[in-house]
């Protein structure tokens, strides 16, 4: 890749750049900063919608009372059954019963925080999902 | 680059680059007075690798790696070049949180793994759940520490809790507050036995792996796996699967194309320390790889962006995968009697 190859497609992300090894005119390498690929772009988005339609689905299923918060709250912090667990001190086969509205709903405070202090939400907020 | 200042008054000259692992580990060195290049570091620690994990699963998708193990580039360059190291893991995040301000308030700047979705000054496109990211933190401000994080191109302020979940997070690869800083570190190290060691290493890794999914042997692999992704899978999981490598490649800060193209910066770099044209050619060739590398990922992007209706198919895009598979096995083996010849 040549210095004036690196791709300068998108203001990248928020205004973070990226650094990029390239040739310069001398044909030694440098670092060059690169605002942004197309092509990223495009996988990227690709992920990131993903990951965005899980969650609104999940957030849709909380609101029918098919799932509880706490999967919505999961979700929004990418993590699995394991994952939280593990974060909360909680065993993983417990973590999935909490998946369920009915047994959520009547979880003790005790248990409650530390999913909250996991999943860095306030107890008040992990009951709930937002409503649009 | 921009300057800051340790708690010890020291200044710190913060150097963007391509990757956290070589990035932090630079940074490290030449905060103890030994100027090396990011590049070097990355050669020297045979940092370049591919292997790709059908049977283990991140977010329902086989994993592809362009890197060798999190960790490695430091704990290899840190040995070859003869670096004296302090390194801690902590079971208690208080305790983890307390030592690092009793090492910082000593001066030292440390080294740290932690988990890149809890890091909120990332961009939010950027944060996954990956623990394997390394950054330097410099001194303790309010609420919080003044980190620098080598892929962005200014230091950053991390907020104290923000940091303390990053380090103490779960799941694949737990960092356990990981913490990494020089002890001593040699001045003149041996830099020409460095370098040898290193591509020894990384040509070793590349073809002498006796398994079909690391290496060379590797990319053949998951590039035949592409040509037949898409009748396999069904279209929208193939591109799925094809989205990830490509963001292997590109987006975890790679310097461009799965590190190929730092790798090329080192050869270049270690061609002007033996005086050898043969390592230059090297890096010419490994530059044109890297090129390909390129290509396949515009080719990628073309077919998820255009859905399966343009010429491009999956069978290109593998196509150009076994391209790249052909040449470098080309280039290590040439690598490796290059080396052979080199005197330390």
């Amino acid at each position: 890749m040549k210095a004036n190859e690196v791709p300068q497609d998108i203001t990248y992300y928020e205004g973070v750049k990226r650094a990029c090894y390239a040739l310069n005119d001398e044909e030694k390498y440098v670092i060059i900063t690169s605002t942004g690929w197309n092509t990223e772009d495009v996988v990227n988005g690709l992920a990131v919608e993903e990951l965005a339609a899980d969650l609104e689905e999940t957030r849709k299923a909380v609101l029918a009372g098919v799932k509880s918060p706490l999967c919505y709250h999961m979700a929004r912090r990418q993590m699995n059954p394991e994952i939280l667990a593990k974060t909360a001190g909680i065993a993983a086969f417990r973590v999935k019963r909490h998946l369920t509205p009915g047994i959520f709903a009547k979880l003790k405070a005790s248990i409650l925080d530390r999913y909250a202090k996991a999943l860095a939400v306030t107890r008040e907020e992990l009951k709930t999902v937002p409503q649009t | 680059m921009s300057t800051e200042v340790t708690a010890a008054g020291k200044p710190f000259i913060h150097h963007h680059s391509a990757h956290c692992e070589s990035g932090v580990t630079s940074a490290l060195f030449r905060d103890k007075g030994l100027e090396i290049s990011e590049p070097m570091i990355f050669g020297i620690g045979s940092g370049i690798f591919f292997g790709h994990l059908p049977f283990v699963k991140w977010v329902g998708l086989p994993i592809s790696t362009f890197r060798s193990l999190p960790g490695s580039v430091f704990r290899k360059a840190a040995k070859r070049l003869g670096g004296e190291f302090v390194t801690k893991r902590y079971r208690s995040p208080q305790k983890g949180m307390d030592e690092l301000r009793h090492v910082l308030q000593t001066g030292q700047i440390v080294g740290l793994t932690t988990n890149i979705y809890w890091l909120s000054y990332f961009p939010n496109r950027f944060r996954f759940q990956f623990n394997g990211h390394n950054i330097v933190v410099l001194h303790e401000i309010e609420n919080g520490f003044r980190v620098s994080d080598p892929v962005l191109d200014q230091p950053v302020d991390c907020l104290l809790d923000d940091l303390e979940r990053a380090r103490f997070a779960k799941g694949p690869l737990e960092p356990h507050g990981f913490m990494y800083y020089p002890k001593s570190v040699n001045a003149h190290p041996d830099l020409r036995t460095a370098c040898i060691k290193g591509m020894k290493d990384t040509c070793n890794m590349m073809l002498k792996i006796p398994l079909p999914i690391f290496g060379i042997r590797g990319i053949c692999f998951l590039g035949k796996r592409i040509i037949r992704s898409g009748e396999k899978l069904g279209f929208k999981e193939a591109c799925r699967q094809l989205a990830n490598i490509v963001r292997m490649q590109e987006e975890v800060g790679t310097g461009g194309a799965g590190f190929r193209f730092m790798y090329a910066a080192f050869l270049q770099e270690a061609a002007e320390l033996f005086g050898s044209g043969e390592l230059a050619d090297l890096s010419k060739e490994m530059t044109a790889i890297g090129d390909i590398w390129r290509e396949f990922a515009v080719v990628s992007a073309r077919i998820i962006k255009q859905r399966g209706r343009a010429e491009e198919t999956f069978a290109k895009a593998g196509g150009l995968m076994l391209i790249c598979a052909g040449r470098e096995e080309q280039l290590f083996k040439d690598l490796n009697n290059v080396v052979r010849k080199l005197k330390a």
